[in-house]
């Protein structure tokens, strides 16, 4: 694929995820005309990444841990929690755009699980007490 | 290069890959996201061999061979990592009582099913995991089963590297990979030219065209419609694959009987309709030639190059011949001047098409083409009805096509093949400009499976350049060239599958260069045996104009044998 104009294609990606919270097909089919990237191979990559949205997402991103560590101390428990309290499922948005909820990969704080990050903030040592009261404080 | 396979010692000259060095030493190692016409990507590993010195296995086709190298490509080591991958992929196919392979679109070509045999495994450890991600029938031409893909990548590469059309790729990661289409549209809505390259390269029934067998039964066996059959030129050189034949072999007779055993009213030829598409198109470049109109002219008997220049070069619909395919004009001719001719109401005649091509499903659904043909079957889908009706082809007693529909030339026969159209247009075109009888009928310089071949052509002091091209990528190339001014040409013939219709995606698989050659082969061999080798000297061709036509780009041409294109960017 060397000869597509890929480079600091993942910042640009970011920079769109940053400022709209989503990736939309239109922007996907400017830098695709911008770049000469084919849009097949673009979606290719921004469905590789985690962090890259294609729908609308909420103010706050709800991302829970399920690898080893946390799942061990029942992240299960923590996702199931989250998805009674506000009604959603996995890879969802609440109705009010409020809040989005995705199970992911490691975040890296496995001697403290469960964890969960929303936005930038991280939560350890979860219980589903502590979920409900981290969710219902946040505005 | 000095290297070592097996405890034998080999010499190379060039710095090959492991598995191309091997071959050469005549092992065989199992591949299956290996492709010759592709570059290698390594992703499968079940040709991992062991290299003395080295940690672990390395797979050979992304592995060069290096001096003093010592390769295992057997051990007992190999043998087992082989085993398990083999598994893991057998798995991840999810091959089960559910997905029965007795049942599955690639029951006889399973490229995986060979390799379980190479490979001589006996059980499966792990339980099958079937894909979540839906079937994709968006499509006219192509059906996608994403549970029998094993994202061996093949299908996205050839429809980039060979079609440079860009419609596949692989999303997501880790077990959740799927080969899908931009935003998982569907092939049915994006930019897909429905030339069926994917199917051909497909190592397992993930991808198949749309079938429509069962509606072809249906009309067969009912009494109130009329129903003929036009066989495309490529079919007769390729489908004895299907039943066991070495690649070439010729069974045009024999195919005519067949579809009259399957009870097919009259059986005709796209071949006349490839006649007089030569007569129309002909013509309309010699207008054009002379008159300053649009040039170089395009063809236009290849629907998946229709649509790829509609998606990716719009600027270039001027340059597009007017004229129909051959399948579109046989079906026009067929429900008009035929159907009055032998009296039957043109709502009960019904046109089933046997093609080497996935598009031409497309190609009849177009608004433009008014349901010209009711019916398309690949080569493959008319095996499947041949062998369920008990029709042993390759013995069968030769018959000729029925007339007048049926009546053809050498010029015809060699449109299967990529250069073929240019040549049967030369033919015509010269005697024609001329008024001479053309003494060498070969035009050796268009002929061959060069992706791009180029020759000047004289005729009476004219020079003619022309070009031709197969395989979408090679077009692409020829429209940039084009566009920067860096080439010029007065005609050029485009096919959208590599060797033009022999290579089709509704061809036998496998297709491979070596058995490309030889369909060519045979397609020149049929051009041969024909006394009139030339389209305007087709007999029935003549009376057609005479008694409804009038003449070339006639009104009633225009109406029937004409067409427009859309700008789709």
């Amino acid at each position: 694929m060397e000869k597509y104009y890929e480079k600091e294609l993942l910042e640009e990606l970011h920079d769109i995820q940053e400022t709209y919270g989503f990736i939309s097909e239109e922007d996907i089919l400017r830098i695709s005309e911008k770049r000469d990237i084919p849009k097949a191979h673009l979606y290719g990559v921004i469905s590789f990444y985690s962090m890259f949205h294609l729908k609308p997402t909420g103010k706050y991103i709800i991302k829970v841990c399920d690898s080893v560590s946390c799942s061990l101390n029942h992240s299960a428990d923590i996702v199931k929690v989250i998805k009674e309290h506000l009604g959603i499922g996995e890879n969802e948005t609440t109705r009010d755009k409020k809040f989005s909820l995705e199970v992911v990969e490691c975040l890296g704080h496995c001697d403290e699980g469960p964890v969960m990050i929303i936005n930038d903030t991280y939560y350890t040592h979860l219980t589903t007490n502590k979920v409900v009261q981290i969710l219902d404080n946040l505005d | 290069m000095k290297v070592k396979i097996n405890n034998k010692e080999y010499e190379f000259q060039e710095e090959l890959s492991i598995l191309d060095a091997v071959k050469k030493a005549h092992i065989i190692i199992p591949t299956l996201c290996y492709s010759e016409k592709l570059k290698p990507f390594g992703s499968c590993r079940l040709c991992s061999v062991e290299i003395k010195g080295e940690r672990t296995l390395k797979p050979a086709c992304v592995t060069k061979i290096s001096n003093g190298m010592e390769i295992y490509t057997h051990s007992e080591k190999v043998r087992k990592v082989r085993s398990t991958i083999m598994e893991l992929i057998i798995a991840s196919h999810g091959i089960s009582c559910n997905l029965n392979c007795l049942t599955c679109s690639k029951s006889a070509s399973c490229e995986i099913k060979v390799i379980a045999e190479e490979i001589g495994i006996m059980e499966v450890r792990v339980p099958p995991i079937s894909s979540r991600v839906p079937e994709d029938r968006s499509s006219y031409s192509i059906v996608r089963e994403p549970q029998k893909c094993i994202v061996c990548d093949r299908c996205v590469r050839k429809c980039a590297e060979v079609q440079s059309v860009n419609i596949l790729t692989i999303a997501n990661r880790g077990p959740d990979t799927y080969v899908t289409t931009f935003l998982d549209k569907g092939m049915g809505n994006v930019d897909c030219v429905n030339c069926g390259q994917c199917v051909i390269e497909c190592p397992t029934g993930a991808l198949h065209e749309v079938y429509q067998t069962d509606q072809v039964w249906n009309v067969i066996s009912d009494n109130s419609k009329y129903v003929i059959v036009q066989t495309a030129p490529a079919v007769r050189v390729a489908i004895a694959e299907e039943f066991g034949a070495e690649p070439g072999r010729i069974v045009t007779k024999q195919l005519v009987t067949g579809l009259r055993l399957l009870g097919f009213d009259k059986v005709f030829d796209t071949n006349f309709s490839a006649d007089l598409t030569i007569m129309e198109e002909a013509s309309e470049f010699l207008e054009r030639f002379k008159n300053g109109g649009k040039l170089p002219l395009f063809t236009s008997c290849s629907p998946g190059w229709i649509k790829f220049i509609e998606h990716n070069y719009p600027e270039f619909l001027d340059n597009l011949s007017t004229c129909k395919s051959p399948q579109q004009m046989f079906g026009a001719i067929a429900k008009t001047y035929y159907a009055d001719k032998i009296g039957i109401p043109r709502e009960d005649m019904i046109v089933v098409s046997i093609m080497p091509c996935t598009a031409k499903k497309y190609e009849r659904v177009r608004p433009e083409m008014k349901g010209d043909v009711d019916y398309v079957l690949t080569t493959r889908e008319l095996a499947k009805m041949f062998k369920l009706a008990g029709i042993d082809l390759l013995n069968l007693p030769s018959e000729e096509y029925d007339e007048p529909l049926g009546i053809t030339t050498g010029a015809a026969a060699i449109f299967g093949a990529t250069g073929g159209v240019m040549e049967a247009a030369l033919r015509t075109a010269y005697e024609v400009i001329t008024g001479k009888t053309l003494e060498r009928l070969d035009f050796e310089s268009v002929r061959g499976i060069e992706g791009i071949k180029e020759a000047v052509i004289e005729i009476d002091g004219l020079k003619l350049n022309v070009a031709v091209v197969n395989g979408l990528g090679n077009a692409r190339k020829m429209l940039d060239m084009i566009k920067n001014g860096e080439k010029d040409y007065h005609f050029i013939e485009f096919m959208a599958c590599p060797g033009g219709c022999i290579g089709g995606g509704g061809q036998p698989i496998p297709t491979t260069k070596e058995i490309l050659s030889k369909r060519m082969k045979a397609i020149y061999e049929i051009d041969k045996s024909f006394e009139i080798r030339k389209s305007h000297e087709n007999p029935a061709i003549q009376a057609l104009y005479k008694e409804f036509l009038g003449e070339p780009l006639s009104e009633k041409s225009h109406e029937l044998l004409h067409t427009t294109y859309i700008a789709r960017s």
